[in-house]
């Protein structure tokens, strides 16, 4: 927030604002009403409830009562003398507006079927579930319970049934004459006439003889039609919708403009028949012979002949399609692989196991390969029990156990952290995980198997970690097969991998430790621990003056404070005005409610961090490999040369060749340039070295075995960010340890990579190159002897380069170069002097040396000039750190006088 | 004065409130709060054993509390770490203050009310605005490197004491901060009337008199035993005597000059006496040892 918003924030509200919401109020219970909304109103928006009347009616026409034009009320009285009157008797109506009276009102007033006799039950409220389908279930749509009315209850009653008339039960002479009757148009025939067609048709009839009776024909209601549009009578015009009941596609109206205002026509189904006419035939079909009858005879035989022709194999209302349905395609079903053997589900025993298809899949993340039984096992975790399943399905297990083992021997992509779980099924004596408890213990479960790859090996490394005294007899046992140096190898790789093949939880374990007293956070009044010792701030003369009792000028301390201008303004006192002593953060206080500011320090501090390191790299392993990374020989020399270049703080070690070489690969040696040494590096370390007393031909399957345990740790253990900081806080810390070694090895923590962020602008060599005329008076000796004994060839090779190049380059650079101050010319003398020694000694490589070299032969504040011998292309490249090292001397000075 | 020494226990109240950590007289002396454990406030006219309100909003117990000016509103803090301002009248919690880290262990309003002090475990005092509606403290001050046990507010000047053996002095009006190393950890400091000196209970079971412009020791006060707790002090309204309560149960009475005991009032037995409060003009005195609250005075003459 800026201080802007602050301001606006301090001022005073007077009056009743509307609050606004905020979450550390305590919200009231009654939301705040305008009285607008407190208020009903009818509808002309006039109040309805008021005054004497609060709870009401709306008194009168426009609420006039009381007024002169309005109603008067008047009490009601009743004496002896004068007995109140009927007609005085109120009701509730006299009250009541019309709104009252209407459809909403309290009383509202229109004709409606009582919903007895409505035919529809008792309405009730819908309630439609939330299903997949929502709304209204179809199957209540399409069955609805018929709630009959009145009138069909009483019909039903007198015995009418669905389907007949109402009236008197007629004989069906008498139901056939009045449906003649009714089919009669025009002028009715005399009754003389009438006589003869019934007389005919009694022969036809005679079933019906006897005196049965038959209920009326039901009258089908003849429902007018309000009429909608401006046609013609009777004349429809053509069903927008298409034969599928939708709206089909053309929406043309049925009139249609065939030119501009001119014409118009009508599309549409013709005139039809008249009002109480039978439908018409096709009027627009054209005439022709077929309609005449030819012969006298009963037409009705004909017909029913036509009819049997049509109903062919069709039922009837249905008409026969005049295309056949297209047939759906079908597909075979897509051809298996040849070597597909179909596996029944049953064969994986848990969810979890893996397939046998992890194994065949490409290899990933390294985390992403371990089951979860092999991540439980690296967090120490207990595996849920196996099911009894297991132990009851040997045959499969041992047929899939070497299918397995072949497959892992010949991928090598098998995790050896945890053995597989057929093998632990076979041994079920082992336990598969590792407690806790135990993990701090020499006895190591075989979850971790460093050793895989070589049986044998592994076999020994396990009695070794089960007892150790077993092994020395073993090893006199195996003294034909191993020679003595091989041996003593293998118990220093032992050592090495009991300590660092612990599991997770046992190497974690070392850096936690029990709270030593109990969490007393949830009691705020426990006693504090006595603070008196740590003096606060207090200084150890305020101390002792204390101590005596001499309070007073010693024991003060005066300090600088601003207070904030608000708070100045809340207490009245007129605020500070241009003494602003202490700079204001950031405009407001930055409270961070986390406790983690209140925290001084940090366990991640530099020392910790330190100490932590140095009894970490106090293991035998680290040394060893110290030496071994940092005695490369020549061949890999050119390469390192460029990392070395980078290395800061590069010790005088580095560069003493040792005989014992190991060879590592170049892919190898690259990786570690970039890396800091961790615990994933040393892995990587081991496995070349146990591919080196091996001597077999399976190292490449080895390494990438390696790899897959590096990537499972640095999932596990490493994130760049923490890599980094520890790097930075590092370098300077680590610079005066490692003077102290006796056997220096290179500063495996160092992050060779080109400096970044705060540090891409330092120059560290000049730093170091500073502090080394006080350290390294004592090592001068060595890096002398240091010098001579560099490979040769290198040597000749660089100060050849240097004095072809270089010579030519400073006598331009001095012309040319001239930037800052003017060197005094006693000055200069002796910086020709020396720049000649220089360019005998003048080695790219290792730039720092030389530079401590002529640091101690030249006074320290000069420095900025050597910078003027060095060719043209160092100049470039340190053309950006010239000013920073200018500076850098400036201020060392500053701080030195 | 020797008239005035003998004092006796007027009332006592019984807050049923577990233990009370906190009593404070009001600005006038009228009313007094009791703060307890049972994360309730208590507001009470202790001539007339009167309890007139209680409030309640607090997570957690209840460690100090100030009224304001014009007695309308209360201002708490809590082990909840929270700050609460109330309404007298209603009881209800007006606004909650979050900024603290850690228990509030002390609160003060400044002259106006208009700004409340809290100082707190997390080493930190916080100003708080208590009339606009800004949630954050208007200032923090982080010099402390130990808990906040006390915070005293005058016109210009703010006055805290701390576990970590200071007590540091705020003046607005100069803007600097005075602070004294004093060697024992400092578990409640006041204020003479006259402003001229502090005075502060030592965890050594001293109390300790403090000239306030040069910092030095003027007097000691011993005789009482502190032990672990936080006592209090304070100073009758006459600045002629030096009030503190003891872990024995008693209640002792300095003279400020001489430094000599001149009374022990017993409040109860072997039950330490934390938390006191004086009338700011009478000579009362009200003192807290578990659920109860006594009120010491001078029994009128009439009786």
């Amino acid at each position: 927030m800026s201080d802007s918003d602050s301001d606006d924030e301090n001022f005073i509200l007077y009056g009743t604002p509307l609050d606004p919401f905020e979450e550390d109020e305590v919200p009231s219970k009654r939301k705040f009403q305008q009285p607008a909304d407190q208020y009903a109103v009818d509808d002309h928006g006039r109040r309805r409830f008021h005054g004497a009347f609060t709870g009401g009616f709306s008194a009168g026409f426009g609420n006039t009562v009381g007024t002169p034009e309005g109603w008067t009320p008047s009490s009601f009285r009743s004496s002896r003398l004068e007995k109140a009157q009927a007609s005085q008797k109120q009701k509730p109506e006299d009250f009541m507006d019309e709104e009252d009276r209407s459809e909403f009102g309290i009383a509202p007033r229109h004709m409606q079927t009582n919903h007895e006799f409505s035919g529809r039950k008792r309405p009730r409220a819908p309630r439609f579930h939330d299903g997949p389908i929502p709304g209204e279930p179809v199957l209540e749509q399409l069955v609805r319970a018929v709630h009959e009315t009145a009138a069909v209850k009483m019909l039903r009653r007198m015995g009418w049934k669905e389907g007949q008339g109402v009236g008197d039960r007629v004989t069906h002479r008498e139901k056939k004459k009045s449906k003649e009757q009714h089919k009669v148009y025009g002028c009715y025939m005399p009754p003389e006439m009438r006589q003869e067609p019934t007389q005919s048709s009694d022969s036809s009839d005679s079933e019906f003889e006897y005196e049965t009776l038959f209920a009326p024909d039901d009258y089908e209601p003849y429902i007018l039609q309000k009429k909608s549009d401006r046609f013609g009578l009777g004349y429809k015009g053509l069903s927008r919708h298409s034969v599928l009941g939708n709206l089909g596609g053309d929406e043309r109206s049925h009139l249609v403009m065939k030119e501009k205002g001119k014409k118009v026509s009508i599309r549409g189904q013709a005139f039809g028949v008249g009002a109480f006419e039978a439908d018409d035939e096709d009027i627009y079909a054209t005439q022709d012979m077929s309609h005449y009858d030819f012969a006298l005879g009963n037409p009705a035989e004909a017909k029913t002949s036509k009819k049997n022709v049509k109903a062919i194999n069709v039922i009837e209302g249905f008409v026969k399609a005049t295309q056949p349905m297209p047939s759906v395609p079908a597909y075979a079903p897509p051809a298996l692989p040849r070597d597909y053997t179909p596996l029944a589900a049953g064969t994986r025993r848990s969810r979890f196991e893996p397939t046998a298809a992890v194994l065949h899949r490409d290899q990933g993340l390294g985390r992403h390969e371990l089951t979860a039984e092999a991540r439980g096992a690296l967090l120490g975790e207990v595996p849920v029990p196996k099911t009894p399943i297991d132990t009851h399905d040997p045959p499969q297990t041992t047929s899939q156990t070497p299918r397995q083992t072949e497959m892992s021997k010949f991928l090598q992509k098998n995790i050896n952290f945890i053995s597989p779980n057929t093998e632990t099924v076979q041994a079920k004596s082992t336990p598969d995980f590792i407690s806790i408890k135990d993990s701090g213990k020499e006895q190591v479960a075989p979850i971790f198997k460093p050793f895989a790859g070589d049986p044998l090996k592994q076999s020994r490394y396990e009695m070794y970690l089960r007892d150790k005294d077993s092994v020395m007899l073993e090893r006199e046992r195996d003294a034909d097969r191993l020679s003595e140096w091989e041996r003593n190898r293998e118990m220093v790789e032992f050592e090495q991998a009991a300590i660092l093949y612990r599991p997770l939880s046992g190497a974690m374990g070392d850096r936690f430790t029990h709270a030593s007293e109990p969490d007393d956070a949830l009691n705020p009044l426990c006693a504090v621990a006595k603070s008196s010792i740590n003096y606060g701030l207090a200084t150890p003369e305020q101390v002792e003056a204390a101590k005596i009792g001499a309070y007073g000028l010693i024991t003060r301390k005066e300090s600088a404070w601003r207070p904030e201008a608000l708070v100045c303004k809340r207490f009245n006192v007129p605020e500070l005005g241009g003494a602003r002593v202490e700079p204001k953060k950031d405009g407001k206080p930055n409270v961070s409610y986390s406790i983690f500011s209140y925290l001084e320090s940090s366990v991640h501090d530099k020392e910790s961090f330190t100490k932590e390191q140095s009894k970490f790299g106090g293991s035998k392993s680290l040394n060893f490999e110290n030496k071994k990374d940092t005695s490369l020989p020549s061949k890999e020399k050119h390469n390192e040369v460029i990392n070395i270049e980078k290395d800061k703080v590069s010790d005088i070690s580095i560069d003493k060749p040792t005989t014992s070489q190991v060879i590592v690969s170049n892919t190898n040696s690259s990786q570690e340039g970039n890396k800091r040494m961790t615990v994933v590096d040393l892995f990587l370390k081991e496995s070349e070295k146990d591919l080196q007393t091996k001597q077999q031909g399976a190292e490449v399957t080895e390494t990438i075995e390696k790899f897959d345990k590096i990537d499972l740790y640095k999932a596990i253990f490493l994130s760049d960010s923490e890599n980094e900081d520890i790097n930075d806080d590092d370098t300077t810390a680590k610079d005066k340890d490692d003077n102290d070694f006796i056997v220096k090895p290179k500063n495996i923590e160092r992050n060779t990579s080109p400096p970044r962020g705060i540090f891409a602008n330092i120059d560290f060599d000049e730093i170091n190159a500073w502090r080394r005329p006080e350290n390294e008076s004592g090592d001068n000796k060595t890096v002398e002897n240091n010098i001579q004994t560099k490979p040769e060839e290198t040597k000749e090779k660089t100060i050849d380069s240097i004095n072809d190049g270089g010579k030519e380059m400073t006598g331009e650079v001095e012309q040319e170069e001239t930037y800052g101050p003017k060197i005094p010319e006693n000055l200069k003398k002796r910086l020709e002097s020396a720049a000649i020694i220089e360019i005998d000694n003048f080695k790219p490589i290792f730039t720092k040396k030389n530079k401590s070299d002529d640091d101690n032969s030249l006074s320290s504040s000069d420095s900025w000039v050597e910078i003027k011998t060095k060719s043209k292309k160092d100049k470039k490249k340190k053309s950006k750190k010239h000013k920073s090292k200018h500076k850098k001397s400036k201020s060392k000075h500053k701080k030195k006088f | 004065m020797n008239d005035k020494i003998d004092l006796s226990t007027i009332e006592t109240l019984s807050c049923k409130q577990q233990v009370v950590r906190a009593v404070r007289f009001n600005i006038d002396g009228a009313y007094c709060l009791t703060c307890g454990a049972d994360k309730k406030i208590k507001l009470w006219n202790p001539y007339s054993k009167l309890l007139l309100k209680t409030y309640g909003g607090h997570a957690n117990e209840v460690l100090d509390a100030a009224g304001s000016c014009d007695s309308s509103h209360i201002i708490s803090g809590s082990a909840d770490k929270s700050v609460i301002l109330w309404d007298v009248t209603t009881g209800q919690p007006l606004r909650r203050y979050r900024g603290h880290a850690s228990s509030v262990t002390c609160i003060k309003y400044n002259e106006e009310s208009t700004m409340a002090v809290s100082g707190s475990i997390d080493n930190t005092v916080c100003f708080w605005d208590v009339i606009s509606r800004r949630q954050e403290p208007v200032q923090v001050l982080k010099d402390a490197k130990d808990t906040i046990t006390s915070v005293q507010v005058t016109d210009h000047e703010v006055l805290t004491s701390s576990v970590d053996c200071h007590t540091r002095l705020y003046d607005l009006r100069v803007g600097k901060m005075l602070s004294d190393y004093i060697g024992h950890v400092v578990t409640f400091a006041s204020l003479t009337h006259d402003g001229q000196c502090y005075i502060l209970s030592c965890a050594d079971s001293t109390i300790k008199l403090f000239d306030k412009d040069s910092g030095e020791l003027l007097n000691t006060f011993s005789g009482h035993d502190s032990k672990d707790y936080m006592l209090e002090n304070a100073v009758n309204e006459k600045d002629s005597h030096i009030i503190s309560g003891s872990a024995s149960g008693e209640v002792f009475y300095w003279d400020l000059v001489s430094s000599t005991c001149t009374q022990k009032l017993v409040h109860s037995n072997k039950k330490p006496v934390v938390s006191l409060s004086h009338h700011p003009t009478d000579n009362y005195l009200l003192t807290a040892c578990e659920d109860e609250v006594k009120l010491w005075g001078v029994p009128k003459m009439e009786e």
